[in-house]
């Protein structure tokens, strides 16, 4: 059901950027800097588009909305972390125990 | 409203009449196509758009050519009020503009039938208030372009039609039946509430087919904090949960489809306030799994009209008789199903008794006879039960099979996660009503008692055996807890907080398992099914279904 996006932003206004980083957190989990990889179905993206729309100037600054294929455990493998690692993704359909 | 009838009356009555609403893509992109016509005013136009509605109700066009944006207009003579996108106007002549999100429909008329009697009664009711108006526009917003509707003849019958027609579906107060095999339903967004082909089925008229249009599992899931000490705060648009000695961790919100917090857990106010925004109910709980309170987000379920009906039926006796027998029924049955599948030597005259008993449940002729033959069942079935625990679970059997199914406080160590399982299971079945628009609180096999949620116990009966006793025989056989993972004090046996994540977590994948419906032949998952028995309850209570059907398997 749901696709995963890699989302990546140049906001060029400090206070714009940390605004969209604080939208961004309820869409994904950011990964870099400026870069986040979020799981989301049509409905979700559609209110990321608006949020951010609304959040940032879009004469000046341009966020860059990447489609990576449906949300399951297989894409993982299209990740490759050189480096200090990071896990990708989550596994959707288990609820967190905490 | 008009527009809905047009397209759909069912649609009609449960969006306006019961106040039901779900968003899908097409309906939060439509809400953007009108992002300016319904919060900006018109930038690009010299005279001020607020206030256009006041001096165009007093009917006095001034000679000069206009442009307001969501225009409220009323007429008497129709009973109707319309909000228009856009008004153009020139002296007396009006357009109204509506403002559609797709593209431009490839029929003969360039647009379909709700928006263009839509557009006709706005144009009625700008007539009605002193403008004289021959045509409106739809404007596609997905192929930017404007389509011009002629108000004809055909065209104003048919407006005035169905506003009759709307009118009189919402003085009768009956849900109209849902469409047959139409293709509006895979697009609309409520087809999760309205279950069309389910509905059919149900009715006793199935379809050819039932389509499943929505999907087999939710991609929110339940978030359960049980860790003593935690702290649930709000990051973002993210659930930031911190218990000590650990790594915090965040949800989204868009992840959470409900909240369920144990024992000493802290809530903020500002998390609290983020999923009363989001409708994301969250339940709190003892230590032990007990139900102590429920936090519903916005304002409880509108839907009067079926709580009058719940509690008309669950007061007069074979109505609410007949789906008690249903219910008891469907329990007794899945509890056979559970020893005939993982006993290895099943008592054959043990099953058939079982059998007897379901079948007795149709002629009860009161709930006391009901719970007598159910509790008959039951002590058959929990004699029986202890021999299921095999393999790594063998360690327990001893203690269940000497003390039976006890509970308050459980005794031994299955009763414990029993007690426990069942606990999730009814908050799960508490919520399921809630969702539909039920009082949890009424019920028709349990008896009303203060307090006590009998809808949402009625609704668990059948899924007792079903999720409840095979996740407790699962987390045992497989290891999944250990003596260690309980606690026994002087009066009993509870689970210890690594014992109780293990038994929510294999009960979460339980209720994620997908199964095919006996009835419809689509693939779900058990928390699906749940909801889905929820609304077969609406349906029976609303005179739409036969008779209720506990959800069994073979």
């Amino acid at each position: 059901m749901r696709r995963r996006y890699l989302v990546a932003y140049d906001v060029s206004d400090a206070q714009r950027l940390r605004r969209t980083y604080r939208v961004m957190n309820g869409f994904g989990d950011p990964v870099q800097y400026s870069l986040f990889v979020c799981d989301l179905s049509p409905v979700e993206r559609q209110i990321m588009h608006e949020r951010l729309t609304a959040v940032i100037n879009l004469k000046d600054d341009r966020v860059l909305i990447v489609d990576l294929g449906a949300a399951d455990s297989r894409l993982a493998a299209s990740f490759d972390v050189l480096g200090r690692q990071l896990a990708i993704g989550r596994d959707s359909y288990q609820a967190t125990v905490i | 409203m008009v527009n809905e009838f047009v397209y759909c009356p069912r649609l009609s009555f449960l969006e306006w009449v019961q106040g039901e609403w779900d968003d899908n893509l097409d309906t939060i992109e439509g809400r953007w196509v009108h992002r300016r016509v319904d919060k900006e005013p018109a930038t690009d136009v010299p005279a001020p758009p607020d206030d256009e509605a006041s001096s165009a109700d007093g009917g006095d066009a001034e000679a000069l050519a206009l442009t307001a944006r969501s225009v409220l207009l009323s007429s008497d003579r129709l009973g109707a009020i319309a909000r228009i996108d856009l008004l153009e106007a020139e002296g007396r002549e009006a357009t109204p503009v509506e403002y559609k999100r797709g593209a431009v429909p490839d029929i003969p008329n360039r647009a379909w039938d709700p928006e263009r009697v839509q557009l006709c009664l706005q144009g009625l009711i700008l007539r009605d208030n002193g403008y004289s108006c021959a045509a409106g526009v739809l404007y596609f917003a997905e192929s930017k372009t404007r389509v011009k509707v002629a108000f004809d003849e055909s065209l104003i019958e048919m407006t005035q039609d169905a506003v009759q027609g709307t009118r009189a579906m919402a003085e009768g107060g009956r849900l109209p039946p849902p469409l047959r095999d139409s293709p509006k339903c895979v697009r609309c967004s409520l087809s999760g509430i309205c279950l069309p082909d389910e509905t059919r089925a149900w009715s006793g008229e199935p379809p050819d087919e039932v389509r499943r249009l929505v999907p087999a599992r939710p991609d929110a899931l339940p978030v359960y904090v049980q860790a003593q000490g935690g702290t649930i705060g709000k990051r973002g648009d993210a659930l930031h949960v911190t218990v000590p000695d650990e790594p915090p961790v965040s949800v989204r919100l868009l992840d959470a489809s409900a909240l369920s917090v144990f024992g000493n857990v802290q809530l903020t106010t500002q998390a609290m306030r983020a999923v009363c925004d989001e409708g994301i109910p969250v339940t709190f709980h003892s230590s032990t799994g007990w139900l102590v309170g429920v936090l519903n987000g916005g304002l409880g379920h509108k839907n009067v009209l079926l709580r009058v009906r719940q509690h008309a039926v669950a007061g007069a006796t074979e109505a609410s008789l007949e789906i008690a027998r249903r219910m008891a029924e469907g329990k007794i049955l899945n509890q056979r199903t559970l020893l005939r599948r993982n006993h290895a030597a099943p008592d054959r005259r043990l099953l058939a008794t079982m059998a007897m008993h379901a079948r007795q449940t149709r002629g009860a002729r009161a709930v006391d006879q009901l719970m007598g033959i159910e509790g008959m069942a039951a002590r058959l079935y929990f004699s029986a039960l202890p021999q299921l625990l095999k393999g790594a679970g063998a360690w327990a059997s001893q203690r269940f099979a000497e003390g039976g199914r006890n509970r308050r406080p459980p005794k031994d160590e299955v009763n414990a996660v029993l007690s426990f399982v069942y606990a999730l299971l009814v908050r799960d079945c508490n919520l399921a009503a809630a969702v539909v628009g039920f009082d949890p609180y009424v019920g028709f096999l349990h008896a009303p008692h203060y307090g006590r949620p009998s809808l949402a116990l009625d609704l668990a009966e059948e899924f007792r055996p079903l999720v409840g006793d095979s996740v407790t025989l699962n987390v045992f056989n497989q290891g999944e807890v250990v003596e260690k993972d309980f606690v026994r004090r002087a009066r009993g046996v509870a689970l210890s907080p690594t014992g109780r994540r293990a038994v929510i977590s294999a009960y979460e994948r339980r209720m994620n398992q997908t199964v095919t419906h006996p009835m419809f032949g689509y693939v779900v998952s058990y928390r699906r099914v749940v909801e889905l028995q929820a609304r077969l309850l609406r349906a029976v209570l609303m005179g739409e279904a036969e008779h209720y059907r506990a959800f069994t398997t073979r």
